[in-house]
């Protein structure tokens, strides 16, 4: 069969396109709805339904300091946001992000949010790692929470809101190249999968909220469709990326599928063992052991297994250890960690009160994503902004996090920006040019790639590369890193995109065609771990979760941001964001702590 | 217990481009603790590429991956093979996707249709109480909250309502829910509003107390039980 020639179908004109209804893209929509009733939205997602959005596996809770708490102040989750972040988040936007964190509890909770609650029936809270009070003296209780659903709730209500709102969805639709006239962002390319139908959606203003971008990792708590579709198309319009090489891995990550283990098992009490039974972290961390910062007790996990203390699980092959629940009290295995034990018992046919659990490090979140302004208005270089673009979530870098994330903070950050943003767009809006035609040059990306995903003849198989490339990035441009191996994934990951171009689709519908899709999600992967390589080979030091075992400690030569661009594969150009530190500078109460600090717990 | 089974899987199949539906078999050797959604992708890798099925989160968090396994609506991404092999003493299946909405490949289903009663049903905050006198939260009392928490717990999955007796003219026993839930909640006060859905010929006169929902949530939420509650005018 020979492939259809590609074009635009037809064309459609919202005021505001979001791209991306997970948490922040819809808490985003919301907020325009509020401040500008009437506005024309459409919304797209990947998914179903934007409901089935990857927010909505969030476990663990959004931290907030609430001002009746008579100890906790808001200036010590500044500052922990900072330390967390390896001394390498955007002073400006920790504060934008944390000051207003209750107030958005509440707007969460006014718009129907089930929070669980105290016996006064007020939101309950419970604490977190790295949350404390006294600029690290004690632990903080600042996690606003949902049960062991907190992301469902947030979910839920931003997409309840919206539909209250009128926003229009289409779903199951994919954002395949952004459109630009002068320089001016006016939409976005659109395939939906359902009649195979490229649709371009002008807009006066687009939003990016795509959300994580991990899955080119052999275990990761990310789900299906997070494979960086965002950033490539970001990339390809020649804009820049931030902090790539900021990937978190969670320690527990269920082996095998990866599903996330939460901290909860540890604070209860679980051990981490390697295949001998040895309890590793004691040797690592005596004082603080199975419950030291994520990223270390990742990095000690991977040594176990790589000096052979590990285990390889029988039926998925993988490497393990142990997490140790069996001296648990039985109470507490039935009322505090009942949900993610049952994730044992369902997905790996383990009972976690009588046998050991088997857990590795898992790709969880990327600390990175598109920069952007304060005001989520996505950077086309260190100053200037494009205009009509804007970008939230776990997608964009403003960047609160840095380079390593506190728990927590990931579900604020959505629900602040996505604020941030809407209000933003609310604002722009009125005299915002009109996007006009569709541009002469529209489909110039798409159009190509997907003709060639068409017509591409060869021996070369799908699975076998997206196989290798998640071995290739878990060992080489994984939890540890040095230069040699860095080099040697930058040239495998060279070899793999040319192997790509030699597969043959079975079928060439165009119609909710599941293998053209990935094919065209293994370019993604492909192109996002590529810059994270070349990202992490240039930063020589080691900073939050990108640890260089030849660089190991914080070099301040190191004190920006990457900023990396790639529109030929390969040829990424690197340059830098600096970093704010307006809190320091303003030099007000406690200033002192906002500066360059080490980071120890 | 084996490490490996053989298993036999037919699959319902459709192709919107000829408009053909058929059953295809396949075989294939399958370890034990693999999900349904994995033997999908190990279809996909080793033997048709064109084999099109949902998921999304892939740990029962979503419920984008719901299909008749045979005959039952379940979640695949939580159906162990070994599960399947106790729970249907077979190592044979068929597969089938969901009844509530139409076909577009395969197992993939359009979901905007089903959703549609869901999002009749208003599941938002119509109406919400003036907030409390002190500017700050609501203050709901955990008793209140634990008496329609079950219910919040909902992923719109939609086994309930394909396995539900009632397929014509009804709401369905999750939009039900989510209609309950509202109505449970104490910040929503256009309770009339949502009674007259409630009550309305789509609604409770088409439930036929079957417990079916309840049955095969895989929530594990007694959907019946608020319904019941809701027929019996307890829940506002
Ligand atoms: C298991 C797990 C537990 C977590 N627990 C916590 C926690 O307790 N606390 C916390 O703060 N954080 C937590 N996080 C992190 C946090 O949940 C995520 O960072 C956050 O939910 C991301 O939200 P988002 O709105 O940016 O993206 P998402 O909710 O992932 O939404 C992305 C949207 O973009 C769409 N999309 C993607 N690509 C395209 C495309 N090409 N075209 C069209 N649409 C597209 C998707 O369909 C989706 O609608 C957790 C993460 C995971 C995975
Ligand atoms: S109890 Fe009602 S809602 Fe549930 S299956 Fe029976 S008829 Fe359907
Ligand atoms: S009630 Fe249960 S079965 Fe029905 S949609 Fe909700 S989660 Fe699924
Ligand atoms: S894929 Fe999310 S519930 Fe199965």
């Amino acid at each position: 069969m020979v492939a259809k020639k590609l074009q635009i179908d037809s064309v459609l004109r919202p005021e505001v396109l979001i791209i991306g209804a997970g948490g922040a893209g819809l808490r985003c929509a919301a907020e325009i709805c509020e401040r500008r009733p009437g506005t024309s939205i459409l919304a797209v997602t990947k998914m179903y339904s934007p409901q089935k959005s990857h927010t909505s596996t969030a476990q663990g809770g959004m931290a907030a300091v609430d001002p009746n708490d008579p100890v906790d102040k808001i200036i010590y989750h500044m500052f922990d946001t900072w330390k967390g972040s390896d001394c390498s988040a955007d002073q400006n936007v920790i504060k934008k992000v944390c000051e207003p964190a209750w107030e958005q509890v509440l707007w969460l909770e006014r718009h129907g949010m089930h929070f669980s609650r105290t016996q006064e029936g007020r939101i309950a809270k419970r604490p977190f790692g790295g949350h404390m009070l006294n600029f690290g003296k004690l632990k903080a209780c600042r996690a606003c929470y949902e049960v062991d659903r907190t992301g469902k709730g947030i979910m839920d209500t931003v997409w309840a809101e919206s539909l209250k709102h009128g926003v229009v969805f289409l779903n199951r639709t994919l954002a395949t190249e952004l459109l630009f006239r002068n320089g001016r962002c006016t939409g976005a390319i659109v395939l939906m999968e359902e009649n195979g139908k490229f649709v371009a959606v002008l807009a006066k203003a687009t939003v990016m909220a795509t959300g994580g971008k991990t899955r080119m990792y052999q275990v990761s708590s990310n789900c299906r469709q997070n494979t960086g579709d965002g950033l490539a198309l970001i990339l390809q319009a020649g804009l820049p990326v931030m902090d790539l090489e900021a990937v978190q891995f969670h320690p527990t990550g269920i082996v095998g599928p990866g599903i996330l283990a939460s901290e909860a098992l540890r604070g209860e009490g679980g051990i981490l063992r390697n295949k001998d039974g040895e309890p590793f972290m004691e040797r690592y961390a005596p004082t603080a052991k199975d419950l030291a910062p994520r990223d270390l007790v990742s990095r000690h996990t991977m040594t176990e297994i790589r000096e052979g203390r590990g285990c390889i699980h029988p039926d998925h092959k993988l490497p393990h250890v142990w997490l140790d629940l069996r001296h648990i009290p039985e109470h507490i295995h039935k009322t505090r960690i009942q949900e993610v034990c049952g994730f044992f018992r369902r997905f790996v046919g383990v009972d976690p009160q009588t046998q050991l659990c088997p857990v590795t490090p898992t790709a969880h979140y990327q600390m990175g994503g598109a920069p952007t302004s304060e005001f989520g208005e996505v950077q086309k270089d260190a100053k200037e902004i494009v205009h009509g673009l804007y970008a939230c979530g776990e997608f964009a870098a403003a960047s609160l996090h840095g380079h390593n994330r506190l728990g927590t903070n990931s579900l604020l950050e959505l629900i602040t920006m996505g604020r941030v943003v809407g209000e933003r767009v609310a604002a722009n809006l009125h005299d915002a040019e009109d996007p006009g035609d569709v541009p002469r040059d529209a489909g110039q990306h798409v159009f190509p790639q997907f003709s060639r995903y068409l017509e591409s003849c060869g021996k070369e198989r799908y699975a076998r590369i997206r196989d290798e490339l998640c071995v290739l990035m878990t060992k080489k441009v994984g939890v540890f890193r040095n230069e040699k191996n860095l080099a040697e994934a930058i040239e495998k990951l060279g070899e793999l995109k040319e192997r790509a171009r030699h597969t043959k689709l079975a079928g060439t519908s165009v119609i909710m065609n599941q293998e053209l899709l990935h094919f065209w999600e293994l370019d993604h992967l492909l192109n996002v771990s590529m810059v994270i390589a070349k990202s992490a080979l240039a930063r020589k030091e080691s900073r939050g979760a990108h640890y260089r075992e030849d660089y190991p400690e914080r070099n301040p030569e190191f004190q920006y941001h990457t900023l990396a661009y790639m529109t030929e594969y390969g040829k990424v150009t690197l340059s830098r964001r600096p970093i704010d530190m307006s809190i320091f500078e303003a030099g007000g109460e406690h200033y002192e702590r906002f500066a360059i600090i080490e980071r120890k717990y | 217990m084996p490490q490996e089974y053989d298993l036999t899987l037919w699959i319902s199949r459709y192709d919107p481009d000829t408009r053909r539906s058929w059953v295809q078999d396949y075989r294939l050797q399958a370890g034990r603790i693999l999900r349904f959604v994995d033997i999908f992708r190990k279809i996909n890798d080793e033997q048709d590429p064109t084999l099109a099925w949902s998921s999304s989160c892939e740990h029962g968090q979503c419920g984008t991956c719901g299909m008749k396994i045979n005959g039952k609506p379940l979640l695949t991404c939580e159906l162990l093979v070994e599960n399947a092999v106790r729970l249907f003493k077979t190592q044979a299946f068929t597969v089938e996707p969901l009844t509530i909405a139409p076909v577009i490949r395969d197992l993939v289903i359009n979901m905007e249709e089903a959703y549609a009663r869901v999002h009749s049903v208003k599941p938002y905050i119509i109406q919400p109480a003036p907030p409390h006198p002190e500017g700050d939260e609501y203050r709901i009392s955990p008793k209140v909250l634990e008496t329609y928490v079950d219910a919040t717990r909902c992923i719109n999955c939609f086994c309930c309502a394909t396995a539900c007796v009632t397929q014509k003219n009804y709401l369905g026993p999750n939009a039900m829910l989510a209609n309950i839930v509202r109505l449970m909640d104490p910040r929503e006060t256009a309770k009339q509003e949502r009674m007259d859905i409630l009550y309305s010929e789509q609604g409770t006169p088409r439930c036929r107390t079957a417990q079916a929902c309840t049955f095969v949530c895989p929530k594990e939420i007694d959907v019946a039980h608020f319904i019941a509650l809701a027929k019996e005018g307890r829940c506002a």
